[in-house]
């Protein structure tokens, strides 16, 4: 017959001031690995999710930046007029040719400089990309050095509010609009006007090129035409897989918060073990009681772990809640693919929740083995003899 | 029986708890040296004679933005500049690699730069073997070391923020820098490959005393305030910091979890190692009861939650200091950390951490101990 699952639920909790410093290391084991996943989620995430998928990116053959990216006007003209790509009311063919520029700016209350991705863009490049929008101002009116700064950006670097002036080299460019792009990765980019972006920063090239094909096929056509032509050594692919493999920036993060939980959880199953030794130790006479009661050791085994893995889930719940607290706060980095500040959100996914509990119920479980096992081999008699 | 056998033996009479609670500390004090020894290397670049000499002259607006070949000349010309050579961060893939090269190639005038890269032992005659081939380079002994690179052997690069490719001779492999990774190539070989467009990606200038590089900076940057390419001039060290000031949030966020890392492990520590003392109430009632004054039960307490915390730190602070002095950091981390180096001040602070973890442990017991009386205490069962 098996104890009562309240049995180990009340044990655990009533030596509560011995155990709290084992549910508070737990708590603070799954605490650091969820909040380093979901900032690690969130890097990814802002690149993750943006795009349209009916859109392809052109890059050169090579770079693995788009803002390393560089294709001559001459490219364009000849790829302009491809019957592959679809066209607008007027008739004109939709794509945007980008010149991506990277600018110095310090940023807000004297923290530091950071480099910010400026985007030169047409009104096509706009239409292409249905994410962004404005939330303050106006957009930039072709031919005039005006600035539509990232809102998330604007909170972050100096003289980002509308009306000022931003002065990049010998640049100048006036703050017209914010715009917001729903968490992707335009949210840590600034837009201007192509052709200014292409003057001020004495630019013969563009960066890209981001096209519309009439139809999953014609895109499919499109992308072999421009790769096989030779004198292009240009690469097509998805704008949305583009961004899905952006992960330079995310991948030693999570790097670190699985190393640290991995040692940190190292350090917890010492504790649970030593605290679980102790419970076992004062109880010997108790887990005897019942033994002769006719509790099977299987039986006492079992309340044990469960006493264990209540414990330990218990601090993976606090872990989880901390963790939870930074959930939606917004924070910035250097991304290593464009080299320029990206803003992200701090994202508690159910899936890590689920992890870290999981994580600590495996700290509890494998903390409390060895003393379970200890109690179900005593021997009844020394067991029952003992004070 | 002397009283240091006493404490010896009740220290290690549950072996299975001394070597639990002596293997958490262990642990915790590995990780905390281990995390301020990355936060340094992240955040304080290497500071040498050559670092504070040595001068980038960048773009205004940005890194990479290049700047126009002709500044040459105004800049040789300004007082205190010793050296000018082109530096520009080539910044390609290695024949081999997807994503991610580990070491950086520069382009550089091999003759003009020779009192920058003064400290870069190359043997003579490989020296002049570079300078005379325009396609040669050198490479740092580390980077030769580890992808096996020759003399004579041909290196190629997929070029990702240059539209072209490079294909090396190395002529010489040099040693004795502050980074030993780097491909130097000959600016005028990527110059020939664009096709001459009359650019640099930054320059690299040397002054002619440390006392008057401050100097020598603010002159280069007035000497193209106003002019097409505004330029910011900054040491070595104020460049590398400025990367430092990118990485933004993310740095303090690291600081911070080490420290949640490093108090979540104290705190458990330290409630085990008290538990040891608590068990034993009964028997320091009985020392009591037969005379034992409460001060000799605090040196009894203390010494042992102080021995075992202090022999924590050993195997974890000294396992971390013999660990981080033998293993090839830079083929470990692909490059992230060129040295790991476990300074005296975190040994200390490691130690400091332990100590006081021995102190807190034993506070708790402590004053239980003072607080009870004998009978109260031959009573507890607990």
């Amino acid at each position: 017959m098996a104890l009562p699952i309240n049995y180990s639920l009340r044990n655990a909790l009533v030596r509560w001031r011995s155990t709290l410093a084992t549910v508070l290391g737990i708590a603070l084991v799954v605490f650091v690995f969820v909040l380093l996943q979901s900032l690690a989620a969130g890097i990814e995430r802002s690149s993750a999710n943006t795009g349209d998928p009916r859109n392809l990116l052109v890059v050169r053959k090579g770079s693995t930046a788009e803002s390393a990216s560089l294709i001559t006007r001459q490219t364009l003209t000849e790829i302009r007029y491809f019957e592959e790509i679809a066209r607008n009311e007027k008739g004109e063919p939709i794509i945007s040719a980008d010149v991506l520029a990277l600018v110095n700016l310090p940023r807000r209350e004297r923290g530091g400089e950071a480099n910010v991705l400026l985007r030169g863009v047409t009104p096509r490049g706009i239409e292409l990309r249905p994410q962004v929008g404005l939330v303050a101002g106006r957009w930039f009116v072709p031919g005039k050095r005006e600035l539509v700064v990232s809102a998330k950006l604007a909170k972050r670097f100096d003289h980002f509010d509308l009306g000022d002036t931003v002065h990049t080299g010998s640049g100048q460019f006036t703050v017209v609009g914010w715009l917001a792009a729903g968490g992707s990765a335009f949210d840590s980019e600034c837009w201007l006007d192509a052709d200014e972006c292409r003057s001020t920063f004495d630019r013969d090239m563009y960066s890209s090129f981001l096209v519309r094909p009439v139809d999953e096929a014609a895109g499919e056509r499109l992308i072999q035409r421009i790769e096989t032509d030779r004198r292009f050594k240009l690469k097509v692919e998805k704008e949305v897989e583009y961004y899905r493999k952006q992960t330079m920036t995310a991948a030693p993060i999570k790097w670190l918060g699985g190393f640290l939980a991995v040692m940190m959880s190292v350090g917890a199953v010492f504790a649970a073990m030593n605290t679980m030794y102790a419970a076992v130790g004062a109880r010997t006479r108790e887990i005897g009681t019942l033994r002769v009661l006719g509790f099977r050791r299987r039986a006492v085994v079992t309340a044990l772990l469960v006493e264990g893995a209540f414990l330990a889930f218990f601090g993976g719940m606090i872990g989880c809640a901390l963790a939870f607290y930074w959930n939606g706060y917004t924070t910035a980095t250097m991304g290593f693919e464009t080299f320029s500040e990206i803003v992200f959100e701090f994202r508690v996914t159910p899936k890590f929740v689920a992890e870290g509990l999981g994580f600590a119920v495996a700290v509890g479980l494998i903390g409390t083995l060895l003393p379970a096992i200890r109690a179900a081999r005593l021997p009844v008699i020394d067991a029952l003899k003992s004070i | 029986m002397t009283l240091p056998t006493f404490i010896l033996k009740n220290a290690v009479r549950n072996k299975r708890r001394a070597t639990l609670s002596v293997l958490s500390v262990a642990v915790s004090l590995f990780l905390l040296v281990m995390l301020q020894v990355a936060l340094r290397e992240l955040t304080n670049p290497i500071d040498d004679e050559g670092s504070s000499l040595r001068i980038i002259v960048r773009s205004k607006v940005s890194l990479a933005q290049p700047l126009p070949a002709r500044q040459l000349q105004t800049l040789e010309r300004i007082p205190g500049v010793a050296a000018v050579s082109p530096f520009s961060f080539f910044g390609g893939l290695y024949k081999g690699d997807e994503k991610f090269t580990s070491f950086a190639q520069f382009a550089i005038d091999p003759q003009r730069a020779q009192p920058l890269i003064a400290d870069a032992k190359v043997p003579p005659e490989q020296l002049e073997a570079w300078k005379a081939d325009r396609t040669s380079c050198i490479v740092g002994k580390l980077t030769a070391d580890r992808y096996g690179m020759k003399i004579g052997d041909r290196l190629q690069f997929t070029g990702q923020f240059y539209p072209c490719d490079l294909d090396l001779r190395v002529a010489g492999i040099y040693h004795g820098t502050a980074d030993d990774r780097n491909v130097m190539f000959h600016q005028k070989y990527l110059d020939e490959l664009l096709g001459n467009p009359g650019v640099v990606g930054t320059w690299w200038v040397r002054a002619a005393s440390i006392a008057e590089a401050p100097q020598v900076t603010d002159r280069i940057n007035q000497a193209f305030a106003n002019t097409s390419a505004e330029v910011r001039a900054e040491s070595e060290r104020a460049f590398v910091l400025g990367f430092v000031s990118m990485w933004a949030n993310i740095k303090t966020l690291i600081s911070g979890i080490s420290i949640v890392v490093v108090f979540a492990l104290i705190l458990v520590t330290v409630s085990t190692m008290s538990m040891a003392i608590r068990e034993r109430f009964r028997e320091l009632a009985i020392l009591k009861a037969i005379g034992f004054r409460r001060r000799d039960l605090f040196v009894l307490i203390l010494a042992e939650s102080f021995g075992l915390a202090m022999l924590g730190a050993l195997v974890g602070a000294g396992g971390a200091w013999v660990l981080f002095h033998n293993i090839n950091i830079n083929q470990l981390t692909n490059g992230l950390f060129l040295v790991f180096e476990v300074t005296p001040q975190m040994m200390g602070l490691a130690f400091a951490v332990a100590a006081s973890l021995g102190l807190l442990a034993a506070a708790l017991p402590m004053i239980n101990v003072a607080r009870t009386s004998v009978v109260q205490g031959l009573k507890t069962l607990d």
